[in-house]
């Protein structure tokens, strides 16, 4: 866990391009036929169809222009977690805390949303200021770690898994405290005003525009990881660290940047969460997105655009396994064994056609 | 100030000390050997859900310790053979099986449980006071009027401490995490020992997830865990791979949580969540003295490759 460590074991996959595309393309099947077996044994066991659950999870997530257009809500979110994932494991760092720079960033971008809207402020100026105090919210909280691990040597992963437990309860905090809205009975805020939210892209579909701002992150990330100095500074920490210094990569610089820049990224999802979608600060606002966006960014190898693939398929996972949790009532978390499934098949396939 | 050197207190504390010191010695023995086991919280999980769905089908908090014991050593067996046999990423391989067991946990739960308006619960762990030392005054209801997993976590301390540093298993064992090549030359089994010592492990870090239904709460809600692996992982390095160092950090952080339930009774007027977050606050604040000169088993996290030039 030092820096001293083999660096072909810190990095779970590298960013390179494969030799057989369709041999990997298999082994991606493969993965899905499993976890959809697992699924059905689950789905059987809770006692539920597997044939009519399955068809549900298609229709609900890709059947429908209402569902396609909620699957692309959930994207959003997956993918801007995702591409944190990516940006941080690049370097080397393994930044576990995505879920609290979410809620740092939901909470920043629900102040926000409540200090400027009563200001009156337009639509134009109040929208891109939530969207980057969220920003700020979750670089900041992104900031601990960075700090601690540049200055003291702190390994990133307990840092980032302890302020996931702290954001938790800072957001049930004020959910329920400060902010609480009494008609709801439930932890949640009063609704932000009108002004502070994403204007819709299908309105008939109950899209919002965070979608068009996910698939921006992801042009940047891929652009900064492949195209610029810094972001072949990044990967040669990742890579190698001690040659990385050796050939004077600040590495200070580089491990303040890649984390404060993956906090930034889960911030800005938890801005849009809250901006685009649920209007309010909620406990629960993120089921996990930072957990599953580590599956994503293994499966995607840390390439952001198949990143955007692959957090497509996460998000009808996730919207298919909502309606099964109230078709046959799989509990909510019940999705991350089949997304687990699939990783670990895939590592599995890999690892063994390597031998 | 009578509140921090509290008898009940100090009591809890070691109820509370349990999970905490024998998932860190379960990782100890795992990462002596040369692995890193990253789904320690997750395995937790599953050891929870274990003991106490079979604690409460079978009305035996036996069977219930054995099956939480079990369930993790079948995590961690799949770990092994991912991380020594197909030499995958630890790091990566545990990341993903760490989700694969939280999201089985509440799996399990609902297929046996089902979904119902009342949490089913089980008794917790009875004291069992140990005769004539449980009268003895001050010491008596702190230290030996406890269930019997504060006993035997307390021994098992002792007994890996004397595996690791008195016996020539130890000392075999240490070779394997420190250089595997060495080993090997000297004919010492080095895959068989990262398996048996990574499932040992495992059972360990099962059994310390399955007291947390059976020794505390009585029932099983999801994320009830609360990152109390990743505090053990963190316990590990904390405790220099030592066990009686890691006995004196599982105290630490356990003071910390039972104070923070005591504190709760007392400051009505302070939002209970600021409390809840003490002991990750706490933790933040002890990694940073932990990081100073701290030195894991050379071989940690490599995986040993015979065909490998040296």
């Amino acid at each position: 866990m030092t820096e001293t460590q083999a660096p072909s074991a810190l990095l779970p996959l590298p960013y390179r391009p494969r030799r057989l595309p369709w041999e990997q393309a298999g082994i991606y099947a493969l993965g899905v036929v499993v976890a959809l077996l697992i699924g059905g044994v689950a789905i059987t066991l809770v006692g539920g169809d597997v044939r009519s659950a399955y068809a549900t999870v298609l229709r609900v997530s890709l059947g429908s222009v209402v569902g396609v257009g909620q699957t692309l809500n959930k994207v959003t979110p997956l993918l801007l977690a995702t591409l944190a994932v990516v940006l941080s494991f690049s370097g080397g760092f393994f930044n576990i805390g995505v879920d609290g720079q979410i809620y740092l960033g939901a909470i920043f971008a629900t102040g926000a949303a409540f200090a400027f809207g009563a200001l009156g402020l337009p639509r134009v100026v109040l929208i891109p200021a939530v969207l980057l105090a969220g920003i700020a919210g979750g670089a900041l909280y992104a900031f601990i770690p960075a700090v601690l691990r540049a200055v003291f040597a702190v390994n990133e992963i307990f840092v980032t898994v302890m302020l996931n437990f702290v954001a938790l309860f800072l957001t049930e905090y004020l959910a329920t405290g400060p902010w609480n809205d009494p008609l709801a009975g439930e932890a949640i805020t009063r609704p932000i005003p009108g002004g502070a939210t994403l204007p819709m892209l299908i309105p008939r579909a109950g899209t919002h525009a965070g979608i068009l701002i996910a698939l921006g992150a992801v042009v940047v990330v891929a652009w900064l990881l492949a195209r610029t100095v810094l972001g072949y500074q990044i990967r040669a920490v990742g890579d190698n660290p001690r040659a990385a210094r050796i050939g004077g990569v600040p590495i200070t610089v580089i491990t303040l940047f890649a984390l404060t820049a993956s906090g930034a990224l889960a911030g800005l999802a938890g801005a849009v969460e809250v901006s685009g979608f649920h209007y309010r600060l909620i406990l629960g606002l993120t089921p996990g997105y930072g957990i599953m966006a580590i599956l994503i960014a293994v499966l995607a190898r840390q390439h952001p655009v198949g990143a955007a693939v692959a957090a497509f398929f996460f998000a009808v996972l996730l919207v298919g396994s909502d309606s099964l949790q109230r078709s046959v009532g799989l509990p909510a978390s019940a999705v991350f064994v089949f997304q687990a499934v699939i990783v670990l098949t895939v590592l599995l396939a890999e690892a063994l056609r390597k031998r | 100030m009578t509140l921090l050197f509290d008898p009940q207190l100090f009591r809890l504390t070691l109820v509370v000390m349990v999970p905490f010191l024998i998932a860190a010695l379960g990782e100890l023995l795992t990462e002596r050997a040369g692995v890193l086991n990253v789904a320690i919280e997750g395995i937790m999980v599953v050891g929870a859900v274990t003991g106490f769905l079979v604690t409460f089908s079978a009305h035996s908090y036996g069977w219930g310790l054995l099956a939480a014991m079990g369930a993790g050593a079948v995590i961690a067996a799949v770990l092994a053979y991912f991380c020594v046999t197909l030499r995958a990423s630890q790091l990566t391989v545990g990341l993903g099986l760490f989700v694969f067991c939280v999201g089985l946990g509440s799996l399990l739960y609902r297929i046996v449980i089902g979904v119902r308006l009342m949490a089913p619960q089980i008794r917790t762990l009875p004291p069992l006071p140990l005769p004539g030392l449980s009268s003895l005054p001050g010491v008596g209801p702190i230290l030996f009027t406890q269930n019997a997993l504060v006993y035997l976590a307390l021994l098992l301390t002792a007994a890996v401490s004397l595996f690791v540093f008195r016996t020539s298993w130890g000392l075999r064992l240490r070779a394997v995490g420190e250089n595997p090549r060495a080993a090997d030359v000297l004919g010492i089994g080095v895959f068989a020992s990262r398996y048996v010592f990574t499932i040992l492990g495992g059972a360990l870090i099962g059994l310390a997830g399955g007291y947390l239904p059976l020794g505390i709460t009585g029932t099983y809600s999801d994320g009830m865990v609360g990152g109390r692996g990743w505090i053990a992982l963190m316990l590990v390095i904390f405790g220099r791979w030592t066990p009686s160092l890691v006995l004196l950090g599982a105290l630490l952080f356990a003071y910390i949580e039972a104070l923070q339930f005591k504190v709760a009774l007392v400051a009505k007027a302070v939002p209970p969540q600021f409390l809840l977050m003490l002991p990750y606050v706490f933790a933040i604040l002890v990694l940073i003295k932990v990081y100073q000169g701290a030195a894991a088993p050379e071989a940690i996290m490599r995986p040993y490759d015979r065909e490998e030039r040296a």
